[in-house]
């Protein structure tokens, strides 16, 4: 999806930066969002991703820079800025009104959903989130899962051009996770644009198109999740037992491959081989070890998750992370 | 929230009922030679508009409730513009607060009795804009200070003060014979608007600081600045770093 020179940046920020007192929560960010990509945002507790959606969905205003959401600037045209996105806030903002029904259909009503149109996608979607049942109960009374359910059902049901959801699946149970990541995706597919703010690296990682990771108010890396799992360094895992013990010339030409960053002998027969781009590599250690006749009994292969590449990169300064990725992207 | 406002309403209703019947019997023969037989009756249409000031500002309370619950987030995100906003929350306010008082009103107009019945059409158009003015007026004020307490000290203060310097209680002339600064305070008072407007709407016309027409005007100006305000202190203070 990424790098298509013919999608549109549909959100540009220049510098966007909120100040809270002396907290800089986001700091000079400087990010593009792609046309009908579902864009992952992370970053650790406090790194400026809730901020961020705030100031993209014009609900407080940056300190200093700007964005632009579809063509508008939301510091000049905040009202056409409201008109093309939607929110699903990471607390559930439902308590002043009655019954999940009631907070739904007042948000559609306010979206202007015309009154049937109205009826029926509330109905669905109440459905789809499994909160039919519940819909005259009084929010005051829902578990913590079941308002976030309600919640990312008020984006559901509003379908805008671009919507924001923040943690959407934080506390909901594993069925209605997928059943919503499903959702999710056939709302991209119908053309809509996602951003997902998310600590759920998992979640990111099945979703999103590409992602961005925040740390302290910057943008450290952002790409797809294949391509920044390839960036760390000996991020895959290969391990292989072979029939005979393994020779040092075998190991040396491997050593001398540039994808493999380390060789561990968990015993003469059992090797452990940290490297990256481990598709196009394993073909080639099998051609290493048959060429010398030595016989691989098995290969057990292992990838880094993204959870791998959020530790490695926010362990990183920003100028660190994007030194890395430069390089990463030449050796590719 | 609901149950809060069954609890004010019922609060408010004895409230009244103790201030017509004690209060207002008693007091009103205790009144100045020209002020006898027409005293109950001033007495009574004066305290409508009371209630329907702190009836209306009532919606301040809301403001924080929702505040709390982060609604306001949620609010300034939807495809509305900011003017929509306040004006949807003032007008839901002052709507509110005249569903709540329309009982006590029809109460009022049962003891003060009714001549002119379109002047009492132009009077209440004129209260329901006084009601959205004062509701906006509460929106304002909590959206500004952003903490309970010490918008709960305020209005009690602010009601005192505007209550007592404006014609709910007694006529201007009086006023202006125990002060002419009072009597300044309580001309530009909207307060003071509502109750001339009321009882002239009702017939009582004897002591009318003013003509209608220019308290329509006043009311109507009270109304446009507070939804003005309004929107420029939602902005500032909603947008500038959220609620803390
Ligand atoms: N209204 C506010 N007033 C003061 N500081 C704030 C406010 N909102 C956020 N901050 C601060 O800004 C920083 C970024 O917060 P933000 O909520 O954007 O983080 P986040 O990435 O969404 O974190 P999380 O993963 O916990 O949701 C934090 O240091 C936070 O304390
Ligand atoms: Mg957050």
């Amino acid at each position: 999806m990424s790098g298509d020179a013919d999608l549109v940046a549909i959100i540009r920020t220049v510098d966007l930066t909120k100040r809270f007192e002396d907290v800089a929560a986001v700091d000079n960010l400087n990010l593009s969002i792609e046309d009908g990509e579902i864009f992952g945002l992370l970053g650790p507790n406090g790194a400026g991703k809730t901020t961020t959606v705030l100031m993209l969905s014009t609900v407080i205003k940056p300190t200093n820079g700007t964005a632009f959401v579809g063509d508008f600037d939301v510091r000049k045209n905040p009202n056409d800025v409201r008109k093309l996105i939607g929110i699903c806030f990471q607390e559930p903002k439902l308590l002043w009104v009655s019954t999940p029904w009631d907070v739904l259909n007042w948000h559609a009503k306010v979206c202007g959903l015309a009154t049937e149109e109205r009826k029926r996608r509330v109905k669905q979607v109440l459905n789809d989130v499994n909160m039919w049942e519940a819909r005259r109960k009084s929010v005051h009374g829902l578990s913590g899962g079941m308002r976030k359910r309600v919640e990312i059902a008020k984006v559901l049901i509003q379908r805008p051009k671009i919507a924001f959801v923040d943690e959407p699946t934080a506390q909901i149970d594993v069925i209605g996770k997928h059943k919503i990541w499903n959702m999710i995706r056939q709302l991209r597919d119908e053309g809509s644009t996602i951003i997902l703010a998310t600590n759920e690296l998992y979640e990111a990682d099945v979703l999103s198109d590409r992602v961005g990771i925040m740390h302290k108010g910057g943008l450290l890396v952002c790409d797809t999740p294949r391509t920044l799992k390839d960036s760390i360094p000996g991020g895959d895992i290969v391990e292989i037992h072979l029939e005979k013990e393994a020779t040092d010339k075998v190991l040396e030409e491997l050593k001398s491959l540039k994808e493999i960053s380390d060789i561990a002998e968990i015993n003469p027969k059992s090797l452990r081989v940290y490297l990256n781009n481990v598709e196009e590599v394993v073909p080639q250690i099998m051609k290493a070890f048959l060429k010398r006749n030595l016989p691989i009994l098995s290969i057990k292969m292992s990838e880094p998750s993204l959870d791998d590449v959020f530790v490695h990169y926010t362990g990183l300064t920003i100028e660190e992370a994007q030194q890395k990725m430069i390089k990463g992207e030449a050796d590719g | 929230m609901f149950l809060r406002y069954k609890f004010l309403i019922v609060m408010r209703a004895i409230w009244f009922i103790a201030q017509v019947s004690f209060f207002g019997l008693i007091v009103s023969r205790l009144v100045v030679f020209e002020l006898k037989g027409i005293y109950f009756q001033y007495y009574v249409a004066g305290i409508i508009i009371m209630m329907l000031y702190s009836v209306s500002v009532f919606i301040g309370y809301d403001i924080f409730e929702e505040a709390e619950h982060g609604v306001f987030e949620y609010l300034l995100s939807l495809p509305v513009s900011r003017k929509e906003l306040v004006l949807g929350r003032s007008i839901g306010g002052g709507i509110r607060s005249f569903i709540f008082v329309g009982p006590l009103i029809a109460i009022a107009l049962a003891i003060v009795g009714v001549t002119q019945i379109m002047n009492l059409v132009i009077a209440l158009s004129a209260l329901f804009l006084f009601a959205f003015g004062a509701s906006g007026m509460s929106i304002t004020i909590a959206v500004a200070l952003k903490s309970g307490d010490r918008f709960d000290i305020l209005m009690g203060v602010l009601n005192a003060l505007i209550i007592r310097l404006s014609t709910v209680m007694y006529p201007q002339v009086f006023i202006e014979d125990a002060s002419n600064v009072y009597a300044g305070i309580a001309n530009f008072n909207p307060v003071t608007f509502a109750s001339d407007l009321f009882r002239w709407g009702v017939g009582i016309e004897q002591y009318l600081t003013m003509t209608p027409l220019l308290a329509i005007l006043g009311i109507v100006a009270f109304f446009f600045v507070f939804t003005f305000v309004g929107v420029t202190v939602y902005e500032r203070r909603l947008e500038g770093g959220g609620w803390k």
